[in-house]
């Protein structure tokens, strides 16, 4: 075997790099589309667009639950005229556009075909992603909006839509990227995204809406996304593992014989659990090294990458941050010799072994859950969501015992100062309040303009299909092309399909606190008790839509392990939501997460809500991704702790919290 | 703050509690809750504020883990206030850690109430170290909720085929299981199926297999005990709604008003817990019945006081 790359006519060549992609959108549409267009001209590949939580949630900007979360992680869109906006100088036919949305997925796909179809560009030469893994967001990321019946419904219905009409477009993207995010291990990563792609397939299949060779044309469109984590070889182990069990899976329980069609494709986005707000500078290694793990086996590489920026968990990122990112995957493909050689570890014993471990572990993680009815019983079980709470558990007891160390949090934390945070913004991205305005603004002209008559048919029409089990993708589109909003087309299948809320996975899990601080925390608990009466009481929650559960849940399991009654009120609740339920379990604390920025706008309705109905004496804390420049306006609306990355020692989260509740 | 202004500061509690405020309704379960002696004082006061106001009824959802208690509880309180009941508590038990004594109380998450019902009212409570499904402070939460709210809804830790403590509040206790669940079967073998006023197969959208756990449910309830009244049997679904107006017609024309009647056994079972068996011994010397000992004393907490 030679060590060069040879083309079909047996020269030697180099391999053309996977897509550079940047996840990014925030704002307004117009704001975004400038951030599209400069990407592209510094060498940018493809899009990678992020929408705001309440397009996600499907929202429009101006529901009494959007405002404080419009534009804040990503772009509004309410309509086909702010789509217009997004895209605009963009050409669609030879553009690769990545979209992570879930929820509303079918509905953002049909505004892409709509604007195609303004635009005169063909249907079939549109080529991308959809995101559109809603069993990802009932383990972990939170936007889904209807029971898992009706969104895989949905998710099967685009399948079917565009196999045949947009033949290069993925309609969805089987996600560990998020499981990873949760805790989930290699393993766990691996086995849980096998066993969601088997029940979508066969979802596909006894629908028996296509034939044999359009089903294997969907097997061949079905693409993953994925996690990279610091272990780097473990995680190209992970790869090599994943592309061969998927073969596997696709051959022996699928049939299908197309090598094409067999392919294992997959999208990455590296690791952000792992960066740290602690000197944040060395998370731009981390990027670089989590990059090596889907890069160096040419086997197992990646088709398209975004990476983060370093400071990601400070804030969203700046252009500049952006840009630094994505030269580094620049550096890599084109300055280094990485595309010039087949197969880098081919004959590795040790990389053969470590992942058949990894490749055994998965299976039997994969017939585990096939074996309990699939996934969709597996959920309804809290198989999964429990198994990852428990992995970030541990996970957060090893760095808190320092058994697993994390360079500047728990081991030479001292440092000097960082240049990169000097400068006047402290190396963070400032948000354009306007843009809510902006969003609205836009809103109201498309209701002014629009014929009302058409948005009436077209949300009959697509409740009648809802109802009937036709298929939703063209009336949607219709739906797109009459101007009907993102509000409308989710609130008609809400009606429909009804709203749904997923097992929590705090139930019977437990967490290790460590010996000194749980002994500790134990007896002051246990004063509290006979001073009091009672165990001290918390309510967790989280407000607003953004469904990053992580947090919420390990505090509330950490707070029960050290003897409190924690009530667990959910995720995505409104500001009322919270304060109600904090005044009727007479709470001692509240404890609310926020991780999408928009701590200021919810910690101030909270604050609100509860003084509006007698309950202002109940001290708040709130956890999250906040910058130190939020620090004294929180503590001015009245939060008594803030909680940031920095504090992971989760005993000592938890005597600060007693703290404030013995300080009534 | 002196006694005085202490037992002010009650009285404008209570006076807020009879409008239908929720912190001091709130404020009020927690000492129906607090295990400290003095606070047996604080709770006879209370209740004989509340008195003129009738006993509304308490009525116990129990059934094992995953048959959908939570989402049922939720759906039943709506179509109960729906119904014309005028104001609905619902107490939902989970167990505490019997390591750590912390609990993780979840059964809000699956209930939705408008935030400011003013109808509605959702309090979530611990078990304590004890099994049997309630906790030990259910019956003493029962006692106050009772007197602020029409219908007081108990839903129990998942139960297996262990004792059903509910039925020793409850006016009416409903026995929820889902379709294929074997529950049935598991109850009926553990002698359990007498216990039950009513029984409840829930997750309805599953259809055909709904309707046959229920009719199997009914044809097994006819042989066990052949002659006696019927017991309903009612398939809901708190997805579509179906079944669950029939629950609630059915439960707001059951029994109430008897929570008094069962104040003996729980004053016995804080006698054994506090004294053990000495201390039940020296009961039965007192009073000819536990029920007279407590008319002398004034009821329960006064009979707490006292012994």
């Amino acid at each position: 075997m030679s060590h060069q790359l040879l083309d079909k006519s047996g020269e030697p060549t180099r391999d053309e790099p996977w897509i550079f992609r940047t996840y990014a959108g925030h704002s307004s549409p117009k704001t975004s589309n400038a951030l599209y267009r400069a990407g592209l001209e510094r060498g940018q590949t493809g899009l990678s667009i992020a929408f705001d939580l309440p397009t996600q949630c499907g929202y429009s900007s101006d529901a009494a639950i959007a405002r404080p979360e419009v534009g804040k992680v990503g772009v509004p869109i309410n309509s086909l005229d702010d789509f217009h906006v997004l895209f605009d100088g963009i050409p669609l036919d030879r553009m690769n556009t990545s979209m992570t949305i879930n929820g509303t997925a079918m509905w953002l796909l049909a505004l892409y075909v709509a604007l195609a179809r303004e635009r005169g560009v063909p249907e079939a030469a549109l080529r991308g992603t959809t995101q559109n893994d809603i069993v990802k967001e009932y383990l972990a990321r939170g936007t889904y909006i209807f029971p898992p019946e009706h969104s895989l419904r949905l998710i099967a219905e685009t399948y079917e839509y565009c196999v045949d009409k947009l033949p290069e477009w993925n309609p969805s993207n089987i996600c560990s990227y998020h499981l990873q995010e949760a805790g989930a291990s290699p393993v766990q990563e691996v086995g849980f995204a096998l066993a969601n792609a088997v029940g979508l397939l066969d979802l596909v299949k006894a629908r028996g809406r296509i034939d044999g060779d359009a089903f294997g044309r969907c097997v061949g469109r079905l693409s993953f996304f994925v996690n990279s984590g610091i272990r780097f070889v473990e995680e190209m182990c992970k790869m090599r593992g994943f592309a061969e069990l998927w073969d596997e899976v696709v051959s022996q329980r699928y049939g299908i014989t197309d090598p094409k069609q067999r392919r294992f494709r997959y999208g990455v986005q590296v690791n952000s659990l792992g960066l740290t707000e602690a000197q944040p500078e060395n998370n731009a290694w981390r990027i670089l090294l989590e990059t090596l793990g889907v890069t160096l086996s040419r086997k197992a590489r990646c088709r398209a990458l975004q990476l983060p920026a370093w400071n990601e968990a400070l804030s969203l990122p700046r252009p500049w941050d952006q840009q630094w990112a994505l030269r580094l995957q620049q550096v890599l493909a084109y300055e280094t010799d990485l595309l010039e050689y087949p197969d880098l570890f081919d004959g590795s014993p040790v990389i053969a072994s470590k992942t058949a471990a990894i490749v055994e572990g998965a299976r039997a993680e994969l017939e585990r859950i096939l074996a309990m009815g699939g996934v969709r019983a597996a959920i309804d079980a809290g198989y999964m969501k429990s198994a990852l709470v428990r992995s970030m558990a541990g996970r957060i007891a090893r760095i808190g015992a320092g058994e697993q160390i994390v360079v500047g949090v728990n081991r030479w934390t001292e440092a000097l100062p960082s240049p990169l945070t000097a400068g006047g913004d402290g190396g963070m991205f400032q948000l354009d309040a306007a843009a809510v305005g902006d969003a609205i603004a836009a809103l109201d002209a498309t209701r002014a303009a629009r014929s009302s008559a058409r948005v009436a048919a077209a949300l009959a029409a697509l409740e009648a299909a809802a109802v009937s089990g036709a298929n939703l993708m063209e009336p949607s589109i219709e739906c797109a092309l009459a101007r009907v909003t993102t509000g409308e087309w989710a609130d008609t299948l809400r009606k429909i399909f009804g709203e749904y809320r997923a097992q929590t996975g705090v139930d019977g899990q437990s967490l290790d606190l460590g010996a000194e601080h749980a002994g500790r925390l134990r007896a002051r608990v246990e004063a509290f008790v006979a001073a009091r009466g009672r165990r001290p009481r918390l309510v967790v929650g989280k407000p607003g839509l953004d469904g990053h559960s992580n947090g919420a849940e390990v505090i509330a399991v950490a707070a029960r392990h050290a003897g409190f009654d924690v009530v667990y009120a959910g995720i995505r609740l409104s500001s009322e939501d919270i304060a109600v339920s904090a005044i009727e379990e007479d709470a001692d604390l509240i404890g609310v997460s926020i991780l999408s920025g928009s701590h200021l706008e919810l910690l101030g309705q909270l604050m609100t809500a509860l003084r509006a109905r007698g309950g202002g004496d109940i001290p708040v804390v709130v956890g999250g991704i906040v910058p130190k420049a939020d620090l004294a306006t929180l503590l001015a609306l009245g939060v008594r702790q803030v909680f940031t990355p920095s504090d992971y020692q989760l005993g000592e989260v938890i005597e600060r919290m007693l703290d404030v509740i013995e300080a009534r | 703050m002196s006694e005085a202004s202490a037992t002010e500061a009650m009285a404008a509690t209570i006076a807020a509690a009879r409008r239908g405020d929720k912190r001091a309704i709130a404020r009020l379960v927690t000492v129906f809750e607090d295990a400290r002696a003095p606070a047996t004082i604080a709770r006879a006061a209370v209740l004989a504020a509340l008195v003129d106001r009738p006993l509304g009824r308490v009525v116990g959802l129990t059934g094992a883990p995953g048959v959908g208690k939570s989402t049922l509880v939720g759906a039943l309180a709506n179509a109960l206030v729906d119904g014309g009941e005028p104001r609905v508590a619902v107490v939902a038990v989970d167990p505490s850690s019997p390591i750590t004594g912390g609990a993780l109380l979840g059964d809000r998450t699956r209930v939705r109430f408008g935030a400011d019902d003013e109808r509605l009212y959702f309090r979530s409570q611990a078990s304590g170290a004890v099994t049997g499904g309630v906790a030990r402070v259910t019956h003493q939460v029962c006692r106050l909720l009772a007197r602020l709210f029409s219908t007081v809804i108990v839903e129990t830790v998942g139960v297996g085929q262990g004792e059903i403590e509910i039925v020793r509040i409850a006016d009416s206790t409903w026995l929820v299981v889902q379709p294929h669940g074997g529950d049935a079967i598991q109850f009926m073998k553990a002698g359990l199926m007498e216990v039950p006023d009513g029984f409840v197969v829930s997750k309805g959208d599953l259809g055909a297999a709904a309707g046959a756990t229920a009719g199997a449910l009914s044809a097994s309830l006819r042989l066990a005990a052949p002659g006696a009244p019927a017991r309903p049997v009612v398939v809901t679904s708190a997805f579509s709604g179906a079944g669950i107006g029939e629950l609630a017609a059915a439960i707001a024309a059951g029994p109430r008003g008897h929570l008094g009647e069962k104040e003996p056994y729980f004053f016995e079972r804080w006698v054994l817990d506090e004294y053990g068996r000495a201390g039940l011994r020296r009961l039965a010397t007192l009073a000819p019945t536990t029920a007279a000992y407590l008319a002398h004393h004034g009821g329960l907490d006064g009979a707490q006081a006292a012994f």
